[in-house]
């Protein structure tokens, strides 16, 4: 196949998805702009030596990144694929080990300490479940009609769905669901089934949503962290005063709730103020006055950031570097060799798109606050590096396609 | 296209997922456009409220000057030693960490026993931080600690420097920080000018510690013309203008006088600026934005001449006694003060840093009232001095005539009214009006009042505009209690009438006789008297317009004949010029001073409680230039305490003129 591909020129020159990488390369550059913003003053201010400004170790993440992408490319996808099982039960592994013996932050144990590095195996689970169940579904499709192929496919994508779940990082765990459905849905697995599986999924969250926002502490059979429940009161408006409070507890409900609301009204308070044209790279006040918290504007939050410095163009701009990503992926999935090929592409552009809408709706809080980065712009090597190895697997399904 | 290809070609599942992907994306789109364009205003406004904060920068006073532009209000620079407490937040933050550990320890060690080796290594094991056993209230008390604490240590360095024993309280600062983080916090309010050079000379080190200027109100001259001028205390309460903004610097406004009436223009338009503050609240660092300079104040240019104001205040303090009194000298030609003094007086200095409690017994006293200006407030029986008026109201109803002014009347010492007897201070004996002027004989203007009627003697009194303000445009002024025919009681009695045509149950301040005099020395013109001459703005250089007040306003004619006003002046002159004359004593050589002493008596029931002694005056008889009101309360007579007053301020006028330095043009 390769000695093929080498022999016409058209064919070489088709080797690299331009309009894609024109994005990721883009999208890379706004990144390492905008975490210098979110970052840079404070860093410089305390002297800060250059290789631990938060802006250079986002660039050596997409050096790394692009590094192992190269790599990548050198092996075809379906020979990654073979690998996929035992990679699955590796990141299981590697997510219990963080139950275990995890770093807590902000309480939630989501990294392993490496060292000079944190390692955050969500991240890679979200990969190696891609390719395991990629591998799993593109086998013939009438094996698929199977109800107990069916169970065995969501099991896999329950497992660590629950793992990541009780780190707790509802935010993570939930991206397995939509990312399951999708490359169930391309792999031509009946739809009844999948429908079925949405009408449960759909009641099932429902019912977790009425029993963790409504129900009083002793019926709460969903035993979500505090925090966790704020935020999603938080998303959907309401008080966090529980039904027969008194006026004190209620005072100290709303103190509570005020402070639980801050980051997504200062947040909204950025986006909202960058206005049509923004004010700037580096003019933006929120972060420069910690009105958006440190902690989370170089991360979480960087689109806030971005929103506020170069206003509705500069965010529009932004979105569509990630449509591009997106399209060019279901390009890819269209055009793959094999069905392999094509449920692997579409598992990426579900698991990008779904950071991408949940990330940017929760800055216009369009969704609940969540831990789920911004692919390719928010600061944190793991998701960096997962985010360039995802899209390295679009560019080796495109070097890999079917020829016409 | 891309985007569309994708959603029109291709596998059906594929669509699906192309379509779902462009609708989230649309979304999302359509949600930034919400935000950012259609909110973008409101949350812009909202970024603002939350870190910005206005304040109101007062601007410079403007100054009060007399005639000749001398400052008799001015600005000085104060220095003000302020801790800002943005550049202490470091400082704050390891203080914190310090007393947090401190006290962790104290639990610690009271606690818990020594962990065991196992639950050593598991903790070492799961890099898991121990939770700190500290709730947020703990957490708030530690912070206010630190704060404290660090602020202490600057205050006890500067202490140490200066030596000086200032203390802040914890409950001050705490109040500074709640209310006026973004602003410093102010420790020395005013350095004295050794301060400000051992603080300026030694390197200066303190972190968060500066040296401040600010200008503040000074009276250079002390309680110079304390009483027109006024003073200026700190104005306390937000006015309309202030409601916008968040912070108010120290301002101040006028009290009384002309600080008080014209306020408004010597104060001038406040500036305002915004400091950026960063969400703990604090000033941030380069962040404060000027939106509109202040505007300095108008100056004030008044019709008073320094020399002369100094000359009657020691001219005033000279009489013995209580020193209760007061002195008006304006110019009968246009009605111009030159100078008007007030006993006692006070230093307006004083009111500036708020008036301590022993210097403000004084104001307390019902009889001295240092801070009331009796010259234009204070109200009293005009005695004698208002035979001028019952004078001229004989003559123009003929009851005096050129002719009858020479013939003699024979007085006995006393005026009989039906079975009233009036005294009489001038011994019995032949007077005719020039004899009954200088000698000042109650009988003889008691016998001519008769002839004239209340109706007429009111009547002449009111063309000299008396129980009507008389209109200084500064503030504090008395009427005085002159009353019209038909509002005196019963019509008036005789005894009423002989009381008031020697000036007695009627009052008059100061100011309104120096206005009837004044209107007597220039031949009737009875004048608005003025003494501000007009407000410029404080740089000359400015476009802006100065607001000159007309000077010589006449107010109305008295429309008398000049032989009437001729036969009352020269008997003026007598009066000081004569031996025999009640005001010998004020006169000066080669300077024909012209006037007439008064010796009112403030009676309760029939006992005589105090007297009010006068000095009304002009001068010189041939061109007036000068009118000068002396009034002393308790004094002994108006020639023999007032008198003396107005000869030593004529003597220094006289000087002035014959040295060549006249009243300059304001």
């Amino acid at each position: 196949m390769n000695a093929i591909q080498n022999q016409t020129a058209p064919r070489r020159e088709g080797m690299l998805d331009r309009p894609l990488w024109a994005a990721v390369v883009g999208l890379m550059g706004i990144g390492a702009a905008f975490i210098f913003s979110a970052t840079g003053n404070n860093e410089i201010a305390r002297h800060a030596a250059w290789f631990d400004f938060t802006a250079v170790r986002q660039s050596l993440a997409y050096a790394f990144g692009i590094g192992i992408v190269v790599a990548m490319c050198f092996v075809d996808y379906s020979r990654l694929a073979r690998w996929s099982l035992p990679a699955y039960w590796a990141s299981i592994a590697l997510l219990v080990c963080v139950y275990l013996f995890g770093v807590e932050r902000l309480g939630a144990k989501r990294w392993i300490d490496l060292g000079p590095i944190q390692f955050q195996p969500s991240e890679f689970a979200k990969l190696a479940f891609l390719f395991a169940l990629a591998n799993f579904l593109s086998r013939p499709v009438g094996e698929l009609a199977s109800r107990a192929l069916f169970v065995k496919a969501l099991g896999m994508a329950l497992l660590p769905f629950a793992l990541i779940l009780k780190q707790p990082d509802l935010g993570s765990a939930l991206v397995f669901l939509p990312m399951a459905l999708v490359m169930m849905l391309v792999a031509g697995v009946p739809r009844r089934l999948l429908l079925r599986f949405l009408a449960a999924a759909g009641i099932l969250v429902s019912l977790v949503l009425v029993d963790v926002l409504f129900a009083p502490p002793s019926w709460r059979f969903v035993r979500l962290e505090e925090y966790q429940r704020h935020r999603l009161l938080v998303y959907f408006g309401l008080d966090f005063a529980p039904a027969g409070a008194s006026d004190n507890e209620r005072i100290a409900a709303r103190a509570e709730q005020e402070k639980k609301s801050y980051n997504v009204k200062q947040a909204l308070i950025s986006v909202g103020s960058g206005g049509l044209v923004g004010k700037g790279w580096r003019q933006g006040t929120q972060g420069a006055l910690g009105y958006l918290p440190r902690a989370v504007a170089h991360n979480d939050f960087i689109f806030s950031v971005i929103a506020e410095e170069t206003g509705f163009f500069g965010s529009i701009f932004v979105l569509s570097l990630y449509a591009v990503v997106l399209f060019s992926g279901i390009k890819i999935a269209d055009q793959a060799r094999d069905r392999l090929g094509r449920i692997l592409a579409a598992g990426v552009v579900t698991l990008l798109f779904t950071h991408v809408f949940v990330n940017i709706g929760m800055n216009i809080r369009l969704m609940p606050v969540t831990g789920i980065p911004l692919p390719l712009l928010s600061a944190g090597g793991t998701s960096v590096v997962c985010s360039l190895v995802a899209i390295g697997i679009l560019q080796n399904i495109h070097q890999n396609r079917r020829h016409y | 296209m891309l985007v569309l290809d994708q959603i029109n070609r291709g596998e059906r599942p594929l669509r699906v997922v192309a379509v779902g992907v462009g609708l989230g994306l649309l979304v999302l789109a359509a949600g930034l456009w919400q935000v950012q364009v259609l909110s973008g205003a409101k949350y812009r406004q909202r970024q603002e409220t939350q870190s910005f904060r206005t304040v109101r920068v007062p601007a410079i006073r403007g100054r009060i000057l007399d005639r000749n532009r001398v400052p008799i209000a001015d600005n000085q620079p104060r220095y003000r030693l302020d801790v800002y407490l943005d550049e202490l937040v470091p400082q704050f933050n390891q203080t914190e960490t310090l007393l947090r550990k401190q006290l962790l320890a104290a639990r610690g060690a009271s606690n818990q026993p020594d962990p065991s080796l196992w639950q050593r290594l598991a903790a070492k094991f799961s890099r898991q931080k121990r939770k700190p056993a500290i709730t947020a209230e703990e957490r708030d008390l530690l912070k206010r600690q630190a704060r404290y604490q660090v602020v202490s240590g600057i205050i006890a360095r500067i202490n140490a420097r200066l030596g000086l024993h200032i203390v802040k309280s914890e409950a001050d600062l705490f109040q500074h920080w709640r209310q006026k983080r973004a602003l410093p916090f102010p420790v020395i309010d005013h350095l004295t000018d050794i301060q400000v050079a051992i603080l300026t000379e030694q390197a200066w080190s303190i972190p968060g510690v500066e040296l401040d200027q600010v200008p503040v109100r000074f009276y250079p001259n002390g309680k110079l013309a304390a009483h027109i001028v006024g003073y200026v205390i700190r104005a306390d309460e937000f006015d309309e203008e202030d409601r916008a903004f968040d912070y108010r610097l120290r301002d101040f406004t006028g009290a009384i006088g002309i600080e008080r009436a014209f306020d408004r223009q010597l104060r001038g338009t406040s500036g305002a600026k915004s400091i950026l503050i960063n969400s703990s609240g604090y000033r941030h660092r380069q962040g404060e934005i000027v939106l509109d300079e202040p505007r300095p104040g108008d100056n004030v240019v008044t019709t008073l001449d320094s020399g002369l104001q100094k000359a009657v205040e020691s001219s005033l303090a000279q009489v013995a006694g209580d020193e209760r009194g007061a002195v008006v000298v304006l110019d009968p030609r246009n009605g111009d003060i030159l100078a008007l003094a007030s006993a006692p007086t006070f230093d307006p200095n004083m009111w500036i840093d708020g008036v301590s409690a022993k210097d403000y017994e004084p104001f307390l006293d019902p009889k001295m009232k240092p801070g009331f200006n009796r010259a234009t407030f204070g109200y009293y029986a005009p005695g004698s001095t208002f035979k001028i008026i019952t004078a001229l109201a004989c003559l123009d109803a003929g009851v005096l005539t050129t002719e009858n002014v020479h013939e003699k009347m024979r007085t006995l010492g006393f005026y009989r009214i039906g079975n009233d007897t009036k005294k009489d201070t001038a011994p019995p004996g032949e007077y005719d009006f020039r004899r009954a002027f200088i000698k000042s004989s109650n009988a003889y203007f008691m016998d001519h009042a008769m002839k004239l009627g209340l109706e007429r003697l009111l009547a002449m009194g009111k063309r000299f505009h008396l129980g009507e303000k008389a209109g200084l445009r500064v503030g504090e002024e008395a009427a005085g209690l002159f009353p019209a025919t038909d509002e005196v009681r019963g019509g008036g009695s005789k005894s009423y009438l002989a009381d008031v045509s020697i000036g007695q149950e009627i009052t008059v301040t100061p100011v309104q006789l120096a206005v009837a005099v004044g209107a007597v020395a220039n031949g009737g013109t009875v004048y608005w008297p003025r003494v501000v001459d007009r407000i410029e703005p404080a740089d000359i250089l400015s476009e802006a317009p100065t607001d000159r007040i007309r000077g010589g306003q006449v107010r109305d004619h008295l429309n008398l004949r000049p032989e009437y006003f001729d036969i009352v002046r020269s008997a003026m002159r007598d009066d000081v010029g004569s031996d025999e004359g009640s005001g010998a004593r004020a006169r000066v050589k080669d300077f024909a001073v012209c006037g007439k002493t008064g010796t009112a008596e403030v009676k309760k029931g029939h006992v005589l409680i105090d007297k009010i002694t006068w000095f009304a005056s002009y001068a010189p008889f041939e061109s007036p230039r000068y009118v000068v009101i002396v009034m002393v309360e308790s004094g002994g007579s108006g020639g023999g305490t007032c008198a003396p007053v107005a000869q030593r301020i004529y003597e220094y006028l006289h000087d002035r003129e014959r040295s060549g330095t006249a009243m300059g043009m304001p």
